[in-house]
């Protein structure tokens, strides 16, 4: 692997011991552990032996060496932005635009296509907006001043992401061609460049503008932004109130008025713009030469603007605040018809003049610099390293690989920047208790690694209560994840029975398919029945099923509580009958038979003969292995209740025996 | 660029060699030289001693969770040759097996995938490999391969579960045939593959690149490509990520992912495999999110893509 050219950075972790201690470090499904510690020695020594010798010796000396290590775990997450409450609104609703996005019919083409996608990126652009406005409200009512640093920051940061968005709307999912660009790049720079604007306000709401020492300002700004008729009323305003310079003024209004733009309604070509457009520079150039506005030098520098002198607008560069409203300017009177590719020429040039070498540029000049270069990948990296979240690339690029622009850059295992990046988002919000909904249907939507990536994270999603173990059960059955399933319904029916919830855990083992676990658990309940003499969860059982079957013990475990049932019915004859098929058909475990025997005393003493011939016999027989089979004889012996119970069975068979053979020798009628 | 959402005091009286998180974030086990294995609460940014297990007599090493559907279980290895096993029955957490069938300190525990059972390989300074198998009823199966690792071994970590041939769905109550494997690492300046066949453990695979002891050894998870990929680190500084291309696991090559001034200690994957921690002796943890040959794809070229992408340090100023 090469070595690095620059160092990573570098992250502190904060209350950590400054003296020279290594790290432990340990991954958890959300967080990080990193904990203070000592590995072998600090001089090097490599054996555990020493290290554990040193451990002991201190303990017996008592003394400890030097300080006290510490003994503190710190639990590590990386600053994300899910974790920001006000923020939610903008993971939900992106949510839903992406998923729309994705059903999209693609059958649209061409320009109804495009103007479905370019709508989905205003749709993004207002849930930004919107997320915004929540965050600077939050800014504004909170008194804790640094919750209002916090807001505040996060309003820039959003302010900057939609900046960038909508560029990137303009540029590459419109891909607005010469002429309507300009007008867009026009409204994008009168939508972002704000500073200006409370001065605007005043000038006008005062008493008489014209007056106002701003006045030429704002009439700059209006100039600056192309806002002609706004400029045009402001400056009628001043000719009304000196007339002397009425003069100057209606040929400065005229040219303004005149002043050739590209329109959206494809009234004119390209060429006729031009030519227009040439004249008209001519004319005002004239104008100037002539001395016309010689004596106003405010509307003189107008004139200049106009004209597209790069001095004249770079003097007002406070005005502009930014060197891509002074790139817009530019191009707005110098070069109206300006095409998509030549626009990277301009920006470089524009960044230089306006930043004069006095300041370098910050990242977000480098990526709307990469966007004006149509750098795409550039400008998706740049975002990459600059936000704390991947929630800005992911969603962009996706829109991006939709309008079928990126090129398919070489990731080598098949997967491509869309998907990687969508994978990294879902995967940061399954660290989040709820968002991770959302995550299930980012990665549905990532046909290489989204299954794995899901499969992965989603048997780490805490199931805290059933209703969220159910939940997330369902996706995994929607998704036919059989393993996941498997793994969670086992999981689920562990935490039952340690909690004693017999009747949960043998529901969950059943929807596990859990053979072994069932067995268990109807043991357990057999156990209990055996002690308390009675059944619990006597609904689940009754209502088995089919999935009795999923274990000897659990179809045990049903058909005894059927025997149960029939027995309370009072229908004798089939109770006797199942009684009897559960220990000749070996479906009752050996351990079982003397409960049931003991069960079949009621039946034999009832005043009809319930059992037959052959099945007192078979009774006689399973009684017989019983006994003679059992290896704990002696235990059998000296237990006097065991053989108190088998005598009595002994007898009540024995005189079953004599009256059922007397019942069924005897000839009806007589 | 991070936050210390929690900070757990956990009281011990001298070093903490290892802390683990459960598998939902939900517990943390730590042990230490102080001889006990402690078990803390830490949801919503709490800490609440829920155990505090007291059973071996020598600095404990290391701890490992089982997975959630074997019910609460925790595995420790300690300097006095025990392993234990520890169980939270009826809300309490107890001794619920202990082995000491190792000659010389435990080093290191690691859980099989869930999908095999409940097993758990440990290795040690005697240089044997012991597996601990559960069979039911509270009865554990030991399966030892001596003589593993020459001097000992230091490190055991299991490769991620996969279904030979095609992952039909099996018919519930058939369990699907496994092929096991396990990486170590030992004194030798090793690190070995070993695979079961029939019953018996065999050493597979030796992968030979280090020039002093292997201190850990990680295999990542699988997200489902055909090759597999093991992280070592040892007491030369190296770190090597181990690349195998085919199934059958004939051919692995060695990467160099950096050679660290000091003794690097430990080597962990994040879930999704894409981020490898690396500890070393110097005061810092590197994580690395590797983009050699194309393998993961890094879109913040902040080192031309590969290297280090940020490390985390203590108590200095930050440089930048």
């Amino acid at each position: 692997m090469d070595e690095s050219d620059t160092e990573p950075p570098l992250v502190v972790v904060p209350g950590a011991d400054p003296s020279a201690r290594q790290l432990c470090f340990a991954w958890g499904p959300a967080e990080v552990l990193v904990c203070e510690t000592l590995f072998g020695r600090a001089g090097g020594s490599r054996s555990r032996a020493a290290a554990a010798a040193r451990a002991l010796t201190r303990s017996v000396a008592g003394t400890g060496e030097g300080a006290p290590s510490s003994s503190r775990v710190f639990v590590v997450r990386r600053d994300q932005d899910i974790y920001i409450q006000t923020l939610r609104k903008l993971f939900n609703e992106s949510h839903g635009i992406f998923m729309g996005l994705q059903r999209s019919e693609e059958e649209l083409a061409g320009k109804s296509r495009k103007a479905q996608l370019v709508q989905v990126s205003k749709n993004y652009r207002s849930v930004i907006r919107a997320c915004m406005e929540d965050m600077h409200q939050a800014a504004v009512s909170t008194r804790d001043p640094a919750l209002q640093g916090q807001y505040s920051t996060q309003v820039s940061i959003l302010s900057a992401m939609e900046l960038i968005w909508n560029l990137c709307e303009i540029l590459f999912v419109e891909a607005a061609a010469a002429g309507p660009l300009l007008l867009r790049l026009l409204d994008w720079v009168r939508l972002h460049v704000c500073d200006v604007d409370s001065m605007v306000r005043e000038v006008l709401s005062s008493e008489s503008p014209s007056k106002h020492k701003l006045f030429w300002n704002v009439v700059d700004v209006f100039v600056l932004q192309g806002r002609m008729d706004e400029a045009r009323h402001l400056l009628s305003k001043e000719a009304s109130a000196n007339p002397t310079s009425m003069n100057m003024y209606k040929i400065l209004d005229d040219l303004m008025k005149k002043m050739p733009v590209p329109s959206l309604g494809n009234t004119q070509t390209l060429t006729e713009l031009e030519l227009k457009w040439q004249h008209w520079h001519e004319e005002c150039q004239r104008y100037l030469q002539d001395g016309t506005f010689a004596s106003n030098p405010h509307m003189e520098s107008i004139c200049k603007i106009l004209l597209g002198d790069e001095d004249a607008i770079l003097e007002k560069k406070e005005l502009m605040t930014t060197w891509y409203h002074f790139l817009v300017t530019r191009l707005l009177y110098s070069h109206p018809t300006v095409k998509p590719l030549e626009l990277r020429f301009y920006a470089q040039s524009s960044m230089d003049l306006f930043l004069g070498g006095e300041s370098s540029p910050e990242p977000l000049d480098m990526i709307l610099m990469a966007a004006f270069e149509f750098e795409m990948h550039q400008v998706i990296k740049e975002c990459s390293i600059v936000l704390s979240n991947w929630w800005f690339v992911a969603h962009l690029t996706d829109l991006l690989d939709h309008c079928k622009i990126l090129q398919s850059h070489n990731l080598y295992f098949g997967s491509n920047m869309r998907e990687f990046l969508l994978l990294e988002y879902a995967s940061g919000l399954f660290s989040h208790h709820s968002l991770w909904q959302l995550g299930v249907d980012y990665f549905d939507h990532c046909p290489e690694y989204g299954r794995v990536y899901l499969e992965l994270h989603i048997e780490r999603i805490p199931l805290s209560t059933e209703q969220k173990a159910l939940k997330v059960l369902r996706i995994c059955e929607q998704r036919q994840m059989h393993e996941q399933v498997r793994s969670i319904c086992k999981i689920m029916a562990m935490k039952a029975l340690r909690n004693n919830r017999l009747g949960s855990a043998l529901s969950w083992s059943i929807r596990a398919k859990d053979a072994a676990f069932a067995t268990l658990i109807s043991d357990r309940f057999l156990k209990d029945y055996c002690e308390r003499g009675c059944f619990s969860d006597l609904d689940l059982i009754d209502n088995l099923g089919p999935s009795m079957l999923l274990s000897d013990r659990l179809t045990f475990l049903g058909k005894y509580r059927e025997f149960h049932r029939l027995y309370g019915e009072k229908r004798f004859p089939e109770a006797a009958r199942l009684l009897l098929t559960l220990m000749t058909a070996h479906i009752a475990p050996c351990s079982f038979w003397m409960t049931l025997l003991t069960d079949a005393l009621p039946l034999l003493e009832q005043k009809e003969v319930i059992f037959s011939a052959e099945q007192t016999y078979e009774l006689m027989r399973c009684l017989e292995d019983l006994t003679a089979g059992n290896p704990d004889k002696q235990k059998f012996q000296d237990d006097d209740v065991e053989t108190t119970k088998v005598e009595m069975l002994r007898l009540a068979l024995a005189r079953n025996l004599a009256r059922v053979i007397i019942k069924e020798g005897t000839v009806e009628g007589s | 660029q991070v936050s210390v959402i929690n900070t757990v005091d956990t009281s011990h009286e001298d070093m903490i060699h290892d802390a683990q998180m459960d598998y939902y974030g939900t517990r943390l086990a730590t042990c230490s030289s102080d001889r006990s294995v402690k078990i803390f609460d830490v949801r919503n940014g709490g800490q609440i001693l829920i155990a505090d297990l007291r059973g071996h007599e020598g600095p404990v090493w290391q701890v490992a969770w089982a997975h959630p559907m074997y019910g609460n279980i925790l595995a420790s290895c300690s300097y006095d040759r025990k392993v234990i096993i520890w169980k939270e029955e009826n809300g309490t957490w107890e001794k619920t097996y202990e082995y000491t069938g190792h000659d010389s300190s435990v080093n290191s525990v690691c859980w099989a995938p869930h999908d095999y059972g409940l097993i758990l390989a440990c290795g040690s300074s005697d240089g044997a490999i012991s597996l601990l198998s559960y069979t039911g009823d509270g009865q554990w199966e030991v399966k030892k391969i001596s003589n593993a690792h020459t001097i000992g071994c230091n490190a055991v970590s299991w490769a991620p579960a996969v279904v030979p041939g095609s992952l039909i769905e099996q018919p519930s109550g058939q369990k699907p045939n496994y092929i096991k494997r396990f990486a170590s690492g030992g004194c030798d300046n090793l690190v070995k593959i070993w695979k079961e066949d029939d019953g018996q453990w065999k050493e597979e695979q030796k992968l030979e690149a280090h020039s002093d002891w292997v201190r850990d050894v990680a295999w990542a998870p699988s997200i489902g490509l055909p090759t597999s990929t093991i992280a070592s680190c040892s007491q030369d500084g190296r770190v090597f990520i181990w690349t195998c291309d085919d199934a059958s696991g004939n051919s692995w090559s060695p990467k160099l992912l950096h050679k660290f001034n000091d003794v690097v200690w430990h080597v962990s994957w994040s879930i999704t495999a894409n981020i490898l921690a690396v500890s070393g002796g110097d005061n810092k943890v590197t994580l690395w999110k590797e983009s050699v040959d194309g393998l993961w794809a890094c879109i913040s070229d902040v080192n031309k893509g590969q290297g280090g992408v940020s490390a985390v340090t203590e108590g200095q100023q930050n440089e930048q």
